[in-house]
This record gives structure tokens, sequence and C-alpha cells, in this order.
């Protein structure tokens, strides 16, 4: 028992230290005595995650709490467009983590462990809407092909994504390390403790051209 | 030395995509950015044209605040196509390249971003474009088979190669221009030496042999540089843009360089580029005057010309103009390609003979001026002058009635064939070919004295004298006729070549070959009727009599034999 007190705070300070000490005063930084928020125990977690009886219905979600947008069909990016190559599709995996929140459909308090309230829900300007048509497109597969195709991206098996690895391990998600999602350019935990919860900066459109090629 | 090379291809293979990247442009307008215009604080380089979210239009995800302000479009008399006020992507560029609307003016920012006061308008700077856009290359307009079937000089859209790219079929700023890569200068996606931008649309009929394609002529650094806003050297480099510009053309219609078509043209055609001096014959005082006349040929105008006018492109094609000398009638390389009328009044799409390009004014045409000579009968439509029925003409259309004409000069023989700049031409022994101005009354090659009572020299008839050779003509002792007839009018009465002769022919309308052979019409000013006649009659060959009175004395008649 002590061993595993000693292993457990280990993991907690290693995770204070590398995430969550930016998580604090974020965006995203549920503590702050918003009324919505009556989960009592875990304030700061709690909105999104639990550690017992998760939602799994999205594939690749991490103990996931927060009720689901029961929104089945958004307006995709991409009507009129002469130069878009992707297939963009209907928003799936992480992407609809973010969704529970953003699309406005979800009162922030309605996680199924949480006794939701139904009050509350996102700002204006965070607030994406079911309509995606004037935001990047997500949900889509970024790979090699993509970027000779476009010609416009770069290749993401041989990219540096800037945060240590290529693009395709450092940004992007599914079992083949392809898909563009909303964590593609944001950590919602802001490890990187940049405005708007971005994954790395953006001076000098460095986000943008990570993947970019213009 | 592996890792050494190893670090020189990184920084190169750096360097290469840096170079070709946005953020070595002046679309850069981030506070790193290249260019004049450019931002105090912001540091983000896509933000002025893009955001993720909330954008509008939607695709592809503008951030730019726009006015909707109506523009005035481009417009020609040979446009095809149909315009409408620009849409699509060239609406996004005109956020900021029509002038109106400040750089740092975006969605995503409550605020707009800075620039400070001296670097947030483009001043008098050639990208911008204002809201008139009459002097620039069309956009917005759809590109489809159809449009290219209908116009006839613009390329099939399927064959438009990886450089010039549609928006959703329409030719739109970004047709030529990627904003994001300046591989070329001026964001082009294909280079404009030798105009290759141009034609992976244009299809400009015979413009694969045109000189003006094909030339490696230079300027020789006297007066103005015909291609001052050029990086290009030669004409053949210079292509289209030797004369045309896509934007902010000085003349609007046509997109030329210059205002008034000739300018174009003289900007090389002065001896500067090409040797022959076509400005400095133009200048003389007596011309084809296209300095009179703005932009009044169209090139697809109605034949026979109805608005009297005279440009440069009436008698030359530059798509096509080759310099090649035919033989006559056939037209000469210069003049290829352009439209006329033959000889029985019917518009030809390309003239085969160059007589049918001065048949475009000098014939059916209303309003000419009279003749300078008023003669027995009267025409002022040259085409029936030449008329091949004739009793006679000078031999343009086909060889001449006459089968035995004394004294024509080696290598002119009866059967010969003459251009109509035989005679009118400049003057100069090394005056460039055609009609283009002369020191002499109605653009003659030689001097061609009129007025009676001109002492005969060679001079006086000059224009005559280089065909018909003049001892032969006026002592000839092939027969009485010549000495008779015109030793005694030419030298003892100084009676002009004119008075009896009408050089281009008489019609068989109006005249007949009894009367009217050997050119005979004669000018009422000087030869009067006689007991109510005022006739030559032909009797045989060099054979005739005359029925008038001329100098005083009357010949009721006269018979020559």
């Amino acid at each position: 028992m002590k061993k595993f007190t000693f292993t457990l705070t280990v993991i907690l300070i290693f995770l204070f230290n590398q995430g969550f000490s930016q998580l604090a005063t974020s965006a995203h930084d549920f503590t702050n005595g918003d009324a919505w928020n009556t989960n009592t125990s875990n304030k700061m977690c709690g909105v999104c995650h639990t550690p017992h009886n998760a939602n799994t219905s999205v594939a690749e979600a991490p103990l996931w709490n927060h009720a689901l947008s029961a929104v089945a069909t958004y307006t995709l990016y991409g009507t009129g467009s002469a130069t878009l190559d992707a297939t963009i599709n209907q928003p799936s995996s992480v992407s609809k983590l973010c969704l529970a929140c953003h699309d406005g459909t979800v009162a922030l308090d309605n996680g199924p462990l949480s006794n939701a309230t139904m009050i509350g829900t996102v700002s204006a300007s965070s607030n994406v809407g079911t309509d995606l048509s004037g935001d990047h497109p997500i949900s889509f597969t970024y790979n090699d092909a993509l970027a000779t195709a476009d010609g416009g991206l770069h290749p993401t098996t041989t990219t540096v994504s800037g945060m240590g690895g290529m693009i395709n391990a450092d940004m992007l998600f599914g079992a083949g390390n392809d898909q563009m999602e909303c964590s593609s350019c944001h950590d919602v935990h802001n490890s990187a403790n940049i405005a708007g919860l971005l994954l790395k900066t953006n001076t000098n459109s460095e986000l943008c051209l990570t993947c970019h090629d213009k | 030395m592996k890792p050494n090379l190893l670090i020189i291809f990184f920084l190169l293979n750096f360097y290469i995509s840096k170079s070709q990247s946005i953020i070595n442009t002046v679309h850069n307008m981030s506070v790193s950015g290249f260019g004049d215009i450019k931002s105090s604080n912001e540091s983000e380089i896509c933000i002025f044209c893009h955001t993720t979210h909330q954008s509008d239009p939607k695709t592809p995800m503008w951030n730019r605040n726009t006015k909707g302000v109506s523009y005035i479009l481009y417009n020609s008399s040979t446009l095809t196509a149909t315009a409408g006020q620009p849409d699509g992507s060239s609406i996004l560029c005109l956020s900021c390249h029509d002038g109106t609307i400040a750089p740092g003016n975006i969605k995503s920012r409550k605020s707009e971003i800075d620039f400070g006061m001296s670097k947030r308008s483009f001043k008098s700077s050639k990208s911008n474009l204002t809201t008139d856009l009459s002097d620039d290359h069309i956009i917005s307009i759809m590109y489809n088979s159809s449009l290219a079937f209908s116009d006839g000089q613009i390329k099939e859209p399927s064959s438009l190669n990886s450089g010039v790219k549609l928006e959703n079929e329409k030719i739109q700023c970004t047709s030529c221009h990627n904003p994001h890569k300046n591989t070329y200068e001026k964001f082009l996606v294909a280079s404009t030496k030798y105009s290759e931008l141009c034609l992976n649309c244009h299809n400009r009929n015979y413009w694969e042999t045109s000189i003006h394609n094909t030339s490696q002529a230079k300027w020789n650094n006297k007066g103005t540089s015909p291609w001052k806003d050029s990086k290009y050297i030669t004409v053949s480099e210079n292509a289209c843009e030797n004369c045309h510009t896509a934007h902010n053309a000085s003349s609007e219609e046509y997109l030329l360089l210059s205002k008034t078509e000739e300018s174009n043209c003289f900007s090389c055609h002065n001896g500067n580029v090409d040797s022959k001096n076509i400005q400095q014959q133009i200048n003389k005082p007596y011309s084809h005057n296209v300095y009179g006349y703005y932009l009044n040929h169209k090139p697809n105008e109605n034949l026979p010309v109805t608005d009297k006018h005279v440009e440069c492109q009436d008698c030359h094609n530059p798509h096509s103009s080759k310099t090649n000398k035919a033989d006559a009638p056939y037209l000469n390389g210069a003049n290829f390609g352009t439209t006329g009328i033959d000889i029985n009044g019917n518009e030809v799409k390309t003239a085969v003979y160059e007589y049918e390009i001065c048949f475009k004014c000098h014939a059916d045409s209303p309003n000419k001026s009279n003749n300078n000579i008023s003669r027995q009968i009267d025409q002022t439509n040259v085409r029936l002058e030449f008329n091949t029925s004739n009793p006679s003409y000078h031999p343009i259309a086909s060889s001449g009635k006459n089968p035995t004409i004394s004294g024509l000069i080696y290598p002119m023989n009866e059967s010969s064939i003459i251009y109509c700049t035989s005679c009118h031409a400049s003057n100069g022994e090394n005056s460039p070919a055609g009609p283009h101005g002369s020191i002499y009354p109605n653009i003659m090659k030689y001097n061609y004295s009129t007025t009676d009572n001109t002492p005969e020299s060679y001079n006086s008839y000059e224009l005559c004298y280089k065909c018909h050779d003049r001892n032969t003509i006026i002592y000839g002792e092939t027969n009485n006729f010549q000495k008779l007839v015109h030793k005694k009018h030419i030298v003892d009465l100084k009676t002009p070549c004119s008075v009896c002769h009408d050089p281009h022919g008489i019609s068989y309308l109006q005249g007949n070959s009894t009367n009217n052979s050997g050119l005979i019409n004669f000018d009422i000013n000087v030869v009067s009727p006689s007991n109510g006649n005022l006739k030559y009659e032909k009797t045989g060959n060099y054979r005739g009599s005359c029925y008038l009175t001329c100098h005083g004395k009357t010949h009721n008649p006269k018979s020559y034999n």
C-alpha cells in the first residue's frame, strides 16, 4: 500500500508538473466558482473525466464523464472550395468530446455523475455551433498521400512538428495517426500555456505552417 | 565529413523551403514581414487573411472584412465572355488590393491590427488595383469549352497545364497568382518569360510564327526603353508584354501598355529596337496618320470600314506579323493575319493579297475624300478602278489588258503584277516598305507631278519612270506614237502624265475599251470638250484619235497613227 501511495504520488506530481499546472487559471479551469459547476468533489477534472464508469462510446475517449452532443449531422467545411482535396467527415473521435461542450447544444454541467442541473453553456466566442463550415475542417484523413495530392500541405511522416516528433505522431489521431481533430491544434489541458489553448505557439503562424506548406 | 555534409544539406533544405514560403514574401504582413506594408506588432502571418473559426467566406477560412464595393468591369470589343462583379477568391484578394480596406481590418480581432501610419496602405503602388477594374485582366468569368469555342483565340480549358488553375470553372485572381508562393515574381504561377503564363490560356492565331514571338532584337539603349518595367531584354522574351499588361493598363480596353495603340508600336518601331524607323515615316507630311485616331480600329470591326480611321492594326496584325517577303499580289509577312475585302467586295477573314487590305477603306467605305484630280470619269472606289473586267487598269489584281507596253523596265513585263505599295509607299530609297508616310502627296514613293505646265524631267515623273523607261516613252523609235504623243505633250507642252492617264484604272461600269484603253481618262481641269466631244478613240495598236480642247488647241479629231 505504501508502495502504491508512493507511486501514485509520483504520478500525480509528474502529471501536475507536466500538464495540470497549466490547466489552472486557463479557460478550462472550472474551479473558479462558475455557478454551473455543481461538482463538489472534483471541480478541476470532473467536468470531463471520471475514474469510474466512464462513457466509452467514443473511441480514444479518456475516462470520459461529460454527456455527448446528440447532434449527428454537422454542417461540414468545404462547400464551394476549389482547393480542398481532403474528404471531410462528420466529427468523430476526440473531436466529439470537444463538441460535447463547444457545439453549444449540451449544458456544461451535463455530466452523468454530476447531477446535472442543465445550466451553463459555452460563451459565444467559444461556441462553434453545429455549422462547422466556417471552421477549420476536422475529422479527415491527413496523410502523405493527401499532402502529395494537395501540394500545399507538408507530408505527415517526414515533417517535424516542432514538438519532438513528426506531425503524424505529435498531432494526428486514430489508429493510423492520420486523423486531423480539434486536438491537432488545441491542447485542452493547456500544456504549452498559450492563449487559445494551442498545442504550440502560433507566433509567425508557426502552428498553421507546421502542416500548411505556404 | 559526413555530418558536415548532412548539416549543409539541412541548411540548404531549410533555405530552399523558406525561400519558397509565404514567410519571405510581401504577403507576410506580420511584424516579421518583408514588404513595405507590415504590422508594427502582430506576430501571426496567416491571420491577415485566414482564421480557423468563424470564417467568412467559409472557404478558404476567410478572416477579412469586405465592403461590398461595386467595381467598374473590364470590357472590350473582342470580349466574348460575360463579365460580372468579382466573386470567388477574387473578392478576397480585392479586400486588400482595391485599396479600400486597411490590411489590419480582420474579423478575428476586435480591433484593427496596428500597421503604423506609414505602412497601412498601397499609396500609388501597382498593387493597388482600385475599384476600377476596367484596366485589369478580366476575372470572375466562366472559362469553359463553349467560351473557348465561341472566342476561338483561347485554349480549351481542359488543356490547361499545372500552372494556371480555374476556380470552379472560373478565371479568378488565383488563376495567375498564388498568394502563398512567390516562385515567380508577383506571386505568378508561371514564368512571364516568352509569356509562358499568358499562353496557358491565350491561343492567338499564328502567334507561334510571329516575329513578335521569335525576334531576338534588343533595345539599342537610345531614347526610352520599351521594356522599362520588364526584366527581359528581347522582343521574344517580352512577348505579349511588349504591348500588353495585365494590370493598370494605360489603354483600359485591350490592356495596352501605352494609351494610344501607335505608342505601343513606336516604342520599338522607332529605330531603337527594330532598325526600321516607322515613326519617322508617319511623321512625314503625307501619311496614314495613325496619330489622328484613338483605338478606333476594332479587330472584329465590320468591313468595309465605315468609321473613317487608320491605326497600325488596320494593316498589321501584331499577333501574326512575320518578316517574309512575298511577290505581288501576295501580301508580305508584315501584313499577315489581317482582314480584307477581295476584288469582288467580299470580306475575307485573312487577307491573301495586299490590295485586299487597302480595299477595307479605299473601296466601298463611305465618306472617302474626293479625288485630287477631277476626271471625265470620276470614281473613288479603288476596288472598281482595279476590277479585272475594266478596259484598262494598273496590274494590281491581275496582269494588265495591254499586251504591248513599250518601255517597261526589266524585270517588268506585260504580265507583271504590282502592289498598291509599288507606287504608294514611304519615299526614300532606304525607307521601310509600305505606305506609312511620304513627302509626296498621296503617299507616293517618288515624285509624281500632276500640275499642268510642269517642265519635263526625270524627277517630275520619277514615279512613272521607275517602270516606264523615260527614253523609250518620249523618244522611242518603236513607233511614231511615242514621239507624236508623249514627247509632244509631256516635253514640248509640259503636260503631266496625269492629264491623259488615270493611273488606277477605269471601271467597266463607266468606261469602255474604245475610249478608255491605256488608262485614258482626262483631267477635266486641263482638257475640255470640243464641239461637245471629249474623248479618245482607239483605232488600233498605238493608233487613235482625240476629240477635245487642250492648252488652247482643238482636236476635232486629232489622229495619231
